[in-house]
């Protein structure tokens, strides 16, 4: 056994080298330089940013769609994933190539194809005109509900795969077993699957947050700059008004929230087990 | 076995003898908008790397963008020469940017309008176009034409109309038209921007390219929007019925200017390429086109076309907006426009 362990941190040698360099080390240097300030070192930047009306209630939004497109993603999620587990072999490879399938398209060609399904002359509009649920057509196009809609049909593969595989390593006599100790179905969820699955749960659920807070295209394109996001806010003050101190604060702010967001997750399913 | 050897070495050193001549080509690099590209490729890029016997490389976006990068790159510049609305060509010089031209190697400067010759002054750049910004507007949607800023306040216009965003080149001058609109002067735009956060219901989105107005006209989401002259051929590719308003507050104007980037190690191609995008077969071929309206003095256009362009007789009427007054003011009305209007 000792004897492996120089080997095992040789073998592990590039790719640490190869992290620090091109990823720890440019990355650490961007995220500090948001505390230097022409005289020292300081909160003053993060003050500046967030004393902005503005800036903060993007911060909100971003935060608030991003648990939404995270607590509807894991909802609807389970009962398909449980589904997908009951199907034979067969199909669930099938099934899951189909979940992987809108992760292949290019989220440019995924949102504008969202313009035409949401926009005032689009699918859903003419069909809620068509059969008098509306009597004209609404605004969903460049709202919060856009870019909620957006970000979760492509997020939600990624809670559905996570899901999937931690049902997969689900024993499969628990819930026959549970079900013969008189447990409902509602009992069996919440008793058995929930508790067992939730490292699933956290994984899917990091991922969703994670990806919907960096998310660019989609609030872009979908939401416009009135729905602006903590990305698309990030992407202004980089590229457009060149405000470094904004620019390095935002990307920590992201940073943070989303480590406190996974942190949050894995506390409650360590809590639970 | 040795034949395979031959065959793959005669291959190897082919291609480093034909990389070696392509690498002689020198290399012209532009930063330029992006819209109609196929055509400026068709009518400038393509017969300019035959006359240079160079190769063209394009870097685009908008206006605000491109600005960003060149000051990102300024102490190692990879652009050579850069196409920029003239308050971003006043930024870019105000950030040492750019470099004076030598008009002795631009002779075609000759045949421009003279507003277009030294519009930055100290021959930072000529203009290669110049455009009145106007709204445009579906006739099958709108019954009676548009004839003033304030029509766009129309109630039947409730959530169709697409805004140029501040940060676009558009922005600041809409903001500057409504606020004159509503008598405003340039020491007040209250009545401009209260005017404009009272538009609200009206607009549907903020458009950041005049490609997505485009889009927003073919979709049938937008039923006006304040847009560029350059982008009309565009607005008129989508085969809506569209018109071109004409506002009795005036035509207001912005010119686009080319200058050559400083640091650049092709001062001479780029001062060769200027010559050549002002000349008269290249505003010619724009014109005809509908990409950029011309400003050589020299070019003859057929009345159809010429209607749909800025042209020789409305450039006289028109009111070029002070870019250094643009400028002074535009990070103010940013922050102000996020504040009150964008949300």
């Amino acid at each position: 056994m000792t004897n492996n362990r120089p080997r095992a941190w040789l073998l592990l040698f590039p790719a640490t080298v190869f992290l620090l360099a091109v990823f720890v080390y440019p990355v650490g240097v961007f995220l500090l330089s948001s505390f230097r300030l022409e005289n020292g070192v300081g909160l003053d930047n993060y003050f500046t940013f967030f004393s902005s009306e503005v800036n903060i209630e993007v911060y909100w939004r971003t935060v608030r769609i991003a648990l939404l497109v995270t607590l509807v993603s894991a909802v609807v999620s389970y009962p398909a994933a449980l589904a997908i587990m009951q199907l034979g072999a067969q199909y669930r490879g099938l099934l899951i190539g189909l979940i992987i399938l809108p992760l292949m398209i290019s989220p440019v060609a995924r949102s504008f194809a969202w313009l035409v399904v949401l926009g005032r002359e689009g699918l859903i509009n003419k069909t809620l005109v068509g059969t008098g649920v509306l009597k004209e057509s609404i605004p969903i196009l460049y709202t919060e509900n856009a870019v909620f809609i957006g970000l979760l049909q492509l997020m939600l593969p990624l809670m559905l795969l996570s899901l999937t595989s931690a049902l997969e390593n689900l024993p499969r006599d628990v819930i026959a077993a549970a079900r013969s100790l008189g447990a409902n179905s509602l009992q069996v969820f919440t008793r058995v699957i929930l508790p067992l699955t939730r490292d699933g749960l956290t994984i899917g659920g990091t991922l969703v947050f994670t990806g919907c807070v960096t998310a660019y295209v989609t609030p872009a394109l979908l939401g416009g700059p009135r729905v602006t996001m903590l990305a698309t806010l990030l992407y202004q003050k980089a590229g457009v008004t060149v405000d470094e101190a904004a620019t390095t604060v935002i990307s920590m702010v992201m940073l943070l929230t989303t480590l406190a967001v996974n942190a949050a997750l894995k506390s409650r399913s360590r809590g639970a087990a | 076995m040795n034949k395979k050897v031959m065959l793959v070495a005669g291959a190897v050193i082919s291609s480093a003898i034909f990389s070696l001549a392509v690498g002689q080509q020198r290399t012209l690099t532009i930063s330029s908008f992006g819209l109609n590209q196929p055509l400026i490729d068709k009518n400038v890029t393509r017969p300019f790397e035959t006359l240079c016997n160079c190769k063209i490389v394009y870097e685009v976006g908008n206006n605000a963008d491109r600005l960003a990068k060149l000051i990102a790159r300024k102490n190692n510049p990879n652009i050579d020469v850069a196409l920029l609305g003239d308050y971003f060509a006043q930024a870019a010089i105000r950030e040492g940017l750019l470099d004076q031209l030598d008009t002795r190697k631009i002779p075609n400067r000759n045949q421009i309008y003279d507003f277009a010759k030294n519009p930055l002054g100290n021959d930072y750049g000529v203009a290669f176009t110049a455009y009145t910004i106007s709204l445009a507007y579906r006739t099958d949607k709108i019954s009676t034409p548009l004839t003033s800023w304030r029509d766009l306040w129309r109630p039947e216009l409730k959530g169709r109309i697409a805004l140029p965003n501040i940060t676009t080149t558009q922005g600041p001058p809409v903001v500057f038209a409504v606020n004159r609109a509503y008598a405003g002067t340039d020491s007040n735009v209250n009545p401009g921007f209260q005017q404009l956060a009272a538009l609200k219901p009206n607009i549907l989105t903020f458009y950041n390219q005049s490609s997505q107005v485009a889009s927003l006209f073919a979709q049938d989401e937008i039923w006006v929007a304040p847009i560029g002259r350059f982008a009309w051929g565009t607005m008129l590719n989508t085969g809506k019925p569209l018109a071109w308003a004409r506002l009795r507050e005036g035509q207001i104007g912005l010119m686009n200017t080319v200058s050559i980037v400083k640091g650049t190690k092709n001062e001479d191609l780029a001062h060769q390429y200027i010559n050549f995008l002002i000349s008269k077969e290249v505003q010619l071929a724009q014109a005809n086109d509908l990409v950029d309206s011309p400003i050589n003095k020299t070019v003859q256009l057929k009345p159809a076309k010429a209607a749909q362009l800025t042209t020789l007789g409305e450039f006289a009427n028109m009111r070029f907006l002070d870019a250094k007054y643009l400028l002074g003011v535009r990070d103010e009305w940013i922050a102000r426009w996020n504040k009150e209007i964008a949300r």
